[in-house]
């Protein structure tokens, strides 16, 4: 019994990296109707920002020039690395999408793979292939929960990622831009009408869908403290896959999506040898996008590649 | 302002020179290439050595640009030397007399005595140095890859991703069988035939693993009856996850280690017959109204199915025939490296793949040819540069997509003049003969 | 024995009711026309007919079989065809290039032939592009063969189109609003040249048409739907009278 709780647990705190990753995948889809598929690469880029802004901010408390205590530092990492974060999904949009808005689709999605091999490549080229290791920003504590044993990162990590889920609402539904960004995705041509330059929605759903990467990357980052540039396409391809079984372009389904990815591959590792997570895991996604091609939540839409 | 530039007198004259170039029979052009060979096997090293370059260069001295700056001189004199000279030459001298030979031709001789020229030559330029002759096969086997994918991607206008999952299943299934049947192996024990039928055994291991690839294919293809487009992107995603992971799990067959011990069987001949024959088998399909279909799939997919075209069986043909055929370039693959692993396969290979063919240029044979030499090309001048490739490469990717988002020959073939000029005579033909009954 | 027989045809999409309780007879020879105003469920009806949808209830039976259900490949191999309201040709393609395609399910070689290119397929191409060619001829549009129908102009599209129907040598043929987005004039011409094609090809047609002139000169037998229920059927003269039809169409036609 306590076994199954605390694998409840992990598959949260997995499901909570793969939905904030995945929301990116969904919003940006649902407003161009393209997978960015350097998402998962700016999640990675974004860790490493995390990392650099993590080090330096422990740094400077250790020189103590920033009295802060360890929540705080938490609270300003996330932050930072957040808006540095948002910065480089502008950029990808700029360089990979915005001069192929008209073009094929298929040519967008190839420009959109090669810009996450470049920023795997310069990150692997800056920094060396050596991993980094993530510190601690909160030392880690367990707690005892009636039968189970839980980590104050779980708690944060699932916390988190809970709180920025309705600090998403609230912007989606209560602000301006998240009202453009709701009409654009039913339909482009309203959004001129909102008084808003298309272009900024789109910069503004990007740069949201990468500081919620961001936020993946800290908390990640704090939980699996080994970095390497590589990580992105491990865990932004589940992630994206995550984003489609939920549905696509439905940032309710990307959530749901994610938190059953992480529930089937917890379930996978606990009942069956560790190797063998990734195989079953894209066997079942497989199976369940043949039987329900437009994903649990995804409406049928008949959407082409436009050739 | 486009129009303007491209009249400029510098435009027009270089078009003019092109379209001169264009006049010499592609038979001239060989005899050219094969004096070229001639000399380089005879006073290639010679003059390589006068040059300070040591060696010949191995493909053109495409990588000494940035290794070695200072050679270019060297370089280029040696190019034109052994290369230039002999082809604008014989360019000029037999252009007259090959076209006259030519009009003699039917054109499948035509045709079928351009391949063994362009065999001999390729073999014999690339017989004189091993890296050449790993580069040319490599280069063959991501023509023969990027074709098959071509079919689906530009054709029937899908985006699949699971081309590097295809070879993977072909490169596996073809190295099992052969070191099982002709290697003395750890795990397989000793071989189960005579080793020397090996070369003869080949050809049908390769059959083999391209239709079991091709039955593994019913994992999307299968799928792609209801779902187009993004979803279908995604399940193709999700085969190349699976084949990688499957392989990892195979732990007799080393897992992540990989598999090795595959017999050298995979010469140049054996590449470059299955290559042609590929594109050969590939260019009959998508050329007839059987593989045209996959045409009006993509255009209008439910008008097709409404004029009689039986949508479920072309997307079938297409999806198997990509794989048979990715399939087979993986075998080669397999037995020209003579090592895979799963991560030989992983989503890289097959985004390099996508790379070859969106540069090269959808619904294009030609653009199926040009992609991959353009991308082994570039490949090799930014060799030296190891690992800082993988920023240029998709720098240049990104440019090529923003300038032709649908590839160099996007929609296009290009026409070799004397097989024009029979198919213009051809229609001719048939129209004044439907004239007079 | 009629051509075309439909009985208590119901389609639903998720809970809005295209098309309730139509029935039809068809019989060979028949230019059958169906009005309504927009959203009755006409073209819902073709695609019913065609395979395109499987409806919720009914039956439609072609020649003595029950094709309800059947794909639309199977269903337009057994003899009906049809054109689109808005082109549907295949763009990247040829005139002549649409129009051999159509040819697909009478294409007796298989894929050996496809792969190998054998002797048999080319003869059966070269006899396909012989006819198709034909075909383009009678149609006076063969002069736009080898070109890209995406560039061709909006009359030669719709013709290619007719013609491409054609090619699967139907027996019943389908015009979804064969004049949209044509002048007075070429309607005309479309009438005329519609009768030429009944005639030559020994047709059964049944159209959806918008212009009550064209149809009531061009039709022998009209149903008028709305809100996906027939509530008139006749011959010319009698619709042209109906009260509910006029009361359907009011607003909706100026041009009567």
């Amino acid at each position: 019994m306590s076994q199954i709780a605390q694998q409840v647990f992990n598959a949260l705190q997995l499901g909570s990296f793969y939905a904030l990753i995945a929301l990116g995948y969904s919003m940006v889809y649902s407003i161009l109707m393209l997978f960015n598929f350097a998402h998962g690469d700016v999640f990675m880029v974004a860790t490493y920002i995390g990392y650099f802004v993590a080090v330096g901010l422990l740094g400077l408390v250790a020189a103590s020039m920033l009295p802060l205590p360890s929540w705080a530092l938490f609270v300003l990492t996330l932050v930072l690395t957040m808006f540095l974060a948002s910065f480089v999904g502008i950029l990808v949009e700029l360089v990979a999408y915005r001069p192929l808005r008209d073009a094929p689709r298929a040519s967008a999605a190839i420009t959109g793979l090669m810009v996450g091999i470049f920023m795997e490549t310069g990150v692997l080229a800056l920094l060396g292939a050596s991993r980094k290791d993530f510190p601690a920003l909160i030392p880690p504590q367990t707690f005892q929960l009636g039968p189970i044993y839980v980590t104050n990162l779980k708690i944060l990590t699932l916390g988190m990622t809970l709180l920025l889920l309705v600090l998403l609402y609230l912007l989606i539904h209560h602000t301006k831009l998240g009202m453009a960004m709701r009409a654009m995705s039913f339909d482009y041509a309203v959004v001129p009408l909102l008084g808003i330059p298309m272009n900024t929605v789109i910069s503004f759903t990007f740069a949201l869908g990468s500081a919620l990467a961001g936020a993946a990357g800290i908390l990640y980052g704090m939980s699996y403290p080994v970095l390497d540039p590589y990580m992105g396409v491990i865990i932004g391809w589940k992630a994206f896959v995550a984003a489609i079984l939920g549905g696509r372009g439905s940032i309710f389904g990307a959530v749901v999506g994610g938190f059953m990815l992480g529930a089937i591959e917890i379930l996978v590792a606990a009942t069956m040898p560790s190797t063998m997570r990734d195989l079953i895991a894209y066997s079942i996604v497989l199976l369940i996008l043949t039987f329900r091609p437009y994903g649990l939540f995804g409406e049928e839409y008949s959407a082409r590649l436009r050739l | 302002m486009s129009i303007s530039v491209s009249s400029t007198p510098f435009r027009r004259s270089l078009r003019s020179k092109l379209q001169a170039l264009r006049d010499v029979p592609v038979g001239s052009w060989f005899l050219g290439a094969a004096l070229a060979v001639l000399l380089e096997w005879y006073i290639g090293p010679a003059l390589a050595y006068a040059l300070g370059l040591g060696q010949i260069p191995a493909i053109f001295g495409l990588s000494l640009i940035l290794k070695k700056p200072w050679l270019i001189p060297s370089v280029l004199l040696y190019l034109v030397l052994i290369y230039g000279l002999p082809l604008a030459v014989m360019a000029r001298l037999s252009a007259g007399l090959i076209r006259r030979l030519e009009a003699r031709l039917s054109t499948g001789v035509y045709v079928g005595l351009h391949l063994v020229l362009l065999f001999f030559l390729l073999w014999a330029w690339s017989s004189a140095d091993d890296y050449r002759l790993l580069v040319i096969r490599l280069l063959a086997i991501n023509i023969l890859a990027t074709m098959s994918l071509n079919i689906v991607n530009g054709w029937m206008g899908e985006f699949s991703v699971s081309v590097a999952g295809f070879m993977a299943v072909g490169a596996y299934v073809s190295s099992v069988l052969m070191v099982w049947g002709f290697v003395n192996d750890d795990v397989f024990g000793p071989p189960v035939f005579p080793p020397q039928l090996a070369p003869m055994a080949f050809p049908i291991v390769l059959v083999i693993a391209g239709a079991v690839t091709a039955f593994s294919a019913l994992a999307v293809a299968i799928p792609s009856f209801r779902t187009r487009g993004d979803y279908l992107a995604i399940i193709t995603l999700a085969y190349v996850f699976i084949v990688r992971s499957f392989f990892e799990n195979m732990e007799f067959i080393g897992g992540p280690r990989g598999f090795m011990n595959q017999p050298e069987v995979a010469g140049f001949p054996m590449v470059f017959f299955w290559t042609v024959f590929g594109i050969w088998v590939m260019r009959n399909y998508v050329t007839s109204i059987l593989g045209k279909a996959t045409n009006a799939v993509r255009d209008n997919e439910s008008a097709a199915e409404m004029m009689t075209i039986n949508t479920r069986a072309v997307k079938i043909t297409a999806f198997l025939t990509h794989a048979f055929w990715a399939g087979v370039a993986g075998g080669l693959y397999a037995h020209v490296i003579g090592y895979i692993n799963p991560a030989t396969f992983d989503i890289r290979r097959s985004a390099e793949i996508l790379g070859m063919l969106y540069l090269g240029g959808l619904n294009s044979i030609t653009g199926s040819l040009l992609g991959p030499v353009l991308f082994m090309f570039l490949s090799e001048v930014l060799r030296p540069f190891q690992l800082l490739k993988w920023l240029v490469i998709p720098v240049i990717l990104i440019y090529a997509m923003i300038r032709r988002p649908r590839g160099l020959m996007g929609f296009q073939e290009l026409r070799i003049p004397f097989l024009e000029r029979r198919r213009i005579a051809r229609e001719e033909e048939k129209l004044h003969g439907a004239a007079g009954d | 024995m009629a051509l075309l027989e439909i009985e208590g045809l119901t389609h639903w999409f998720g809970g809005l009711r295209a098309v309730y309780n139509f029935h039809t007879r068809i019989e060979p020879g028949e230019i059958r026309g169906l009005i309504g105003p927009n959203g009755a469920g006409k073209t819902t009806i073709f695609n019913l007919v065609t395979g395109y949808y499987r409806p919720t209830e009914g039956r439609i039976v072609f020649l003595g079989r029950d094709i309800t259900g059947k794909r639309p490949n199977e269903i337009g191999k057994l003899g009906i065809s049809r054109t689109f309201q808005n082109l549907r040709l295949w763009t990247h393609l040829t005139a002549l290039e649409n129009i051999m395609l159509a040819y697909y399910g009478q294409i007796r070689y298989g894929l050996i032939g496809a792969f190998f290119n054998t002797r048999r397929r080319q003869e059966e191409e070269a006899r396909i592009e012989v006819e198709a060619m034909d075909l383009m001829r009678m149609l006076e549009i063969e002069t736009y063969a080898h070109r890209v129908v995406s560039g061709l102009p909006y009359g030669i599209q719709r013709k290619v189109e007719i013609a491409r129907a054609l090619a699967t040598k139907p027996k019943l043929l389908l015009l979804d609003e064969p004049t949209a987005g044509m002048s007075p004039a070429e309607m005309l011409e479309t009438m005329e040249f519609i009768q030429f094609v009944r005639e030559r090809f020994n047709l059964t047609i049944w159209l959806i048409e918008h212009r009550m002139k064209f149809v009531m000169n061009l039709c022998n037998w009209i149903q008028v739907l709305n809100f996906g229920e027939v509530i008139a059927e006749g011959p010319p003269d009698v619709i042209r009278d109906h009260p509910d039809v006029v009361r359907a169409y009011l607003g909706e036609m100026v041009e009567i």
